[in-house]
């Protein structure tokens, strides 16, 4: 989880037209300390190599999560890897310059 | 808000895109991985009474060697995120420990002129090549090498 507001450059497209390459983000670690994340929430979360990820819940099972890009036609996201676990998930994104 | 940014440091996210071209290959890992053993034994046979030309060898030889780790560094991360999926990882059980561990060995075999860190990452290579064969379900085979190197490469039938 992180802390308070940490600040994210966005690398890549597959949140485009929403995040787009090189925008910057707040990301909130406290958005979820009191309730779960939610379809259609943009989340940050952590992969196997420890890298921060941006994609879009899009279904929910348990406390597992399908997470999409906006840009479906050219994104790496639970199509590939799976479903995330809750635990990975550090924030939601709160605001964009 | 805008203060916020002003003031926190800054990190980053990755958007991941990728273009689901499905062409994947574990070749280009294992040339990488040979060139890093044969850089190695040629930093480890290095002669030369004249200095300079010695150290311009040295840095010319590790240069190699780092660009060839940094190649087989990128080849694996391509394996292990876009190639491998959930169902590879939970069949071949010992995969994801096989990326860890032959990712740490390639970074020893970076830091150091160390034959042996470079003969286990080609190891740890060669594993990963057998089980993206069979996930292919094609026979993998390890024929020899031509290069100077010796050893083998891993094919399929």
């Amino acid at each position: 989880m992180l802390l308070l507001l940490s600040k994210f450059k966005i690398i890549g497209h597959s949140m485009e037209p929403v995040l787009r390459n090189g925008d910057q983000v707040l990301i909130s670690g406290i958005s979820y300390l009191f309730k779960n994340p939610q379809k259609g929430d943009t989340v940050a979360f952590k992969n196997k190599e420890g890298k921060i990820l941006v994609k879009r819940v899009t279904n929910i099972k348990n406390a597992d999560y399908f997470v999409l890009g906006d840009n479906k036609n050219d994104s790496l996201d639970s199509r590939s890897y799976g479903w995330i676990l809750g635990k990975d998930i550090l924030g939601k994104v709160v605001y964009k310059l | 808000m805008k203060i916020l940014f002003k003031v926190l440091p800054l990190r980053i996210a990755y958007a991941h895109c990728d273009i689901p071209c499905g062409i994947y290959d574990p070749y280009v890992l294992q040339r990488a991985a040979h060139t890093v053993i044969r850089m190695t034994q040629l930093l480890t046979d290095l002669k030369s009474d004249d200095p300079k030309k010695a150290a311009h060898d040295i840095a010319r030889i590790t240069h190699v060697k780092e660009e060839h780790i940094n190649i087989l560094e990128e080849e694996l991360d391509t394996l292990r995120n876009d190639y491998f999926k959930q169902e590879h990882f939970e069949k071949y059980s010992n995969l994801n420990d096989l990326f860890i561990k032959t990712l740490k060995v390639a970074s020893k075999a970076r830091q150091e002129i160390n034959i042996e860190a470079a003969k286990e990452t080609l190891s740890g290579v060669q594993e990963i090549a057998e089980i993206f064969f069979k996930t292919k379900n094609v026979e993998p085979v390890r024929v020899k090498s031509v290069y100077p190197t010796g050893g083998e490469i891993v094919l399929h039938k």
